[in-house]
């Protein structure tokens, strides 16, 4: 790779053993990655290294070694969510307690070192920080190293920056450096579309259903989404964007895409169309007995496959405020149809601390929630499922993440308000 | 009889070993997750959506694969590993590899110090010809002898 005089001064070691260290690692990740230069980062990074749980964030000894060598990120940036500590929101046994604060014995070390490194303020931990109530919004066009694959694929494709899907560590260590190399979805050539999409489904899809089926099968390319401009319009609004946040978040966990384009909705379809077409491209058609399949196909993976759900957790991504209204409008709408006071099943809905501060300001509201037994966190839980107690509940969820990475089972948004509300799952009636 | 196959090294090193063989992307966070989580000796597969590998032995493994998939934290997942001394020996892919294994892989080798083998661009030949429990010879210069 050609490097810059500086580059190679730093590689060299004349700017510190552990910088040095930082630009062997983005030189052999650009290599691998067949880039030919790196090139400099333009915005604010946003990670997903916010738990001090190896396998998941940064060795407590790594963060003091780059920490103890004055290093920092030359942007702020945002992380993903807050460590699953808010107990009074999760519904959480003393056991379950004692074992989370053991899992996360770190926590406070390792929030302090992030704030030494550069995170923004002590409030910015969310996988939405996209948000307008959160404002780490990347302009179009704008060089990025972000990580959080939920994040990566929002920021390409429905804001049209341009990141690479940076894993944990490697984001960090790029945007202390500053640089990033250029390849992949940093490029035109990348940004292309190697297959089309055909959604002929009769209604709009369940978002997490259909991403991971495009996931599934495009792996990490890059797909052209026609047909949901029958549903969705054209117009990006909240609604479209919260569809897109949710859709990405599948398509990048279950598979590994960085970019999508979805035929006159997202600034780069709007504006190449068909053109952003490889010549080669494959086609994929999809109706709903594809994504009826895909649903069935989910194993149960509770200990006791006919266990009564325990536990409903939702927001993975994080909800919007759009969306935190829906839950809270039809969860109330499912109570009073069923006559009851309260959930079945107890309920936690995540979002942005910034998003939850927007919704809890109408109080009336928050308390009727907080009543019926539902309860609103910052958290990720998929942290929360981390924990080997947490994750012997019988929890339901609609996030596919969530379904894949751990024990819960996925429903779709309707459904789950009826077992949220009744207890009871359909098949077992 | 065994079949010679040529690729591109990313992290040289000699190493000798069985394969496990994966047709379709590497979770490396689901496939990791459980291990890592209960601080076992050896990682088992726990990526429910990969039928070749849950529940299969990946430590001390060469593991065959077209790419990997799945999270970001794919990268402090393989620091992880590496540091817990339950990495696989070789990640061997038939395809270029992907930003999230390349990213790893190189973080596991500076800042753990324990190189895992990589080399990519074995071809679908590779992928298609070599099975579960081979004897897998892998050399610094790319070249991969299976059988």
């Amino acid at each position: 790779m050609e490097l810059t005089k500086e580059e190679k001064e730093i590689l060299e070691g004349q700017k510190g053993s552990v910088l040095q260290k930082v630009m062997k690692s983005l030189v052999l990740y650009g290599e691998a990655l067949g880039a030919e230069r790196l090139v400099d980062i333009e915005g604010p990074g946003h990670f997903s290294i916010p738990f001090a749980i190896p396998g998941v964030g940064l060795r407590l000894e790594m963060l003091d070694e780059l920490v103890g060598a004055g290093l920092s990120t030359k942007y702020p940036f945002t992380l993903d969510p807050k460590s699953p500590s808010d107990f009074e929101n999760l519904f959480v046994n003393e056991e379950q307690k004692h074992s989370i604060e053991e899992m996360l014995v770190n926590q406070d070390a390792y929030d302090k070192r992030m704030l030494q490194l550069g995170l923004q303020d002590e409030e910015a931990y969310t996988c939405t920080p996209y948000f307008p109530e959160v404002g780490n919004i990347p302009n179009k066009g704008t060089i990025l190293a972000w990580s959080e694959s939920s994040c990566v694929v929002y920021a390409n494709s429905v804001l049209g920056a341009r990141t690479n899907r940076n894993a944990a560590i490697m984001d960090i260590l790029s945007n202390i450096a500053g640089k990033t190399p250029l390849a992949g979805l940093l490029t035109d050539e990348g940004r292309r579309a190697s297959w089309r999409i055909e959604v002929n489904t009769t209604s709009l899809p369940n978002p997490q259903l259909l991403g991971a089926a495009i996931g599934m099968k495009v792996i990490e390319d890059v797909p052209y989404i026609k047909g949901l401009d029958r549903f969705l319009g054209t117009e990006m609004n909240d609604t479209s964007r919260d569809y897109l946040k949710e859709m990405g978040a599948a398509c990048a966990a279950i598979g590994a895409v960085g970019l999508y384009h979805v035929e006159y909705i997202t600034p780069e379809a709007v504006e190449q169309g068909g053109d952003l077409l490889l010549p080669d491209y494959r086609i994929y058609p999809i109706d709903d007995s594809e994504l009826e399949s895909l649903m069935e196909s989910y194993p149960i993976m509770w200990a006791d496959k006919g266990a009564k759900p325990q536990k409903c957790l939702i927001g993975c991504p994080h909800l919007s405020l759009r969306e935190l209204e829906w839950w809270d409008r039809n969860i109330h709408a499912a109570l009073r149809a069923h006559g009851q006071m309260r959930v079945a099943v107890n309920t936690v809905l995540c979002a942005a601390p910034q998003v939850l501060k927007e919704f809890m300001a109408d109080s009336e509201r928050c308390e009727n929630l907080k009543n019926v037994g539902v309860r609103l966190s910052g958290t990720c839980i998929e942290a929360y499922m981390d924990n080997q107690l947490c994750a012997r509940e019988a929890v339901v969820t609609n996030s596919n993440k969530l379904r894949a990475f751990t024990p819960a089972r996925m429903f779709l948004d309707e459904d789950l308000v009826e077992i949220i509300v009744t207890g009871r799952i359909e098949e077992e009636d | 009889m065994s079949r010679v196959f040529k690729g591109r090294t990313i992290l040289p090193r000699h190493v000798e070993g069985e394969a496990l063989v994966t047709h379709s992307g590497f979770n490396t966070l689901a496939s990791f997750y459980k291990s890592i989580l209960t601080r076992t000796e050896t990682a088992i597969c726990s990526d429910q959506d990969n039928k070749e590998l849950y529940g299969k032995r990946l430590t001390g493994r060469i593991l065959c694969l077209p790419k990997t998939i799945g999270s970001t934290s794919a990268g402090a997942t393989l620091d992880a590993v590496a540091f817990m001394g339950i990495a696989p020996k070789a990640m061997l892919f038939s395809q270029r590899i992907d930003s999230l294994g390349a990213a790893g892989l190189v973080i596991a080798d500076i800042w753990v110090g324990e190189r895992i083998c990589t080399i990519d661009q074995l071809g679908d030949e590779f992928l298609e010809y070599v099975k579960d429990g081979q004897r897998i010879v892998a050399n610094e210069d790319g070249t991969v002898i299976v059988g």
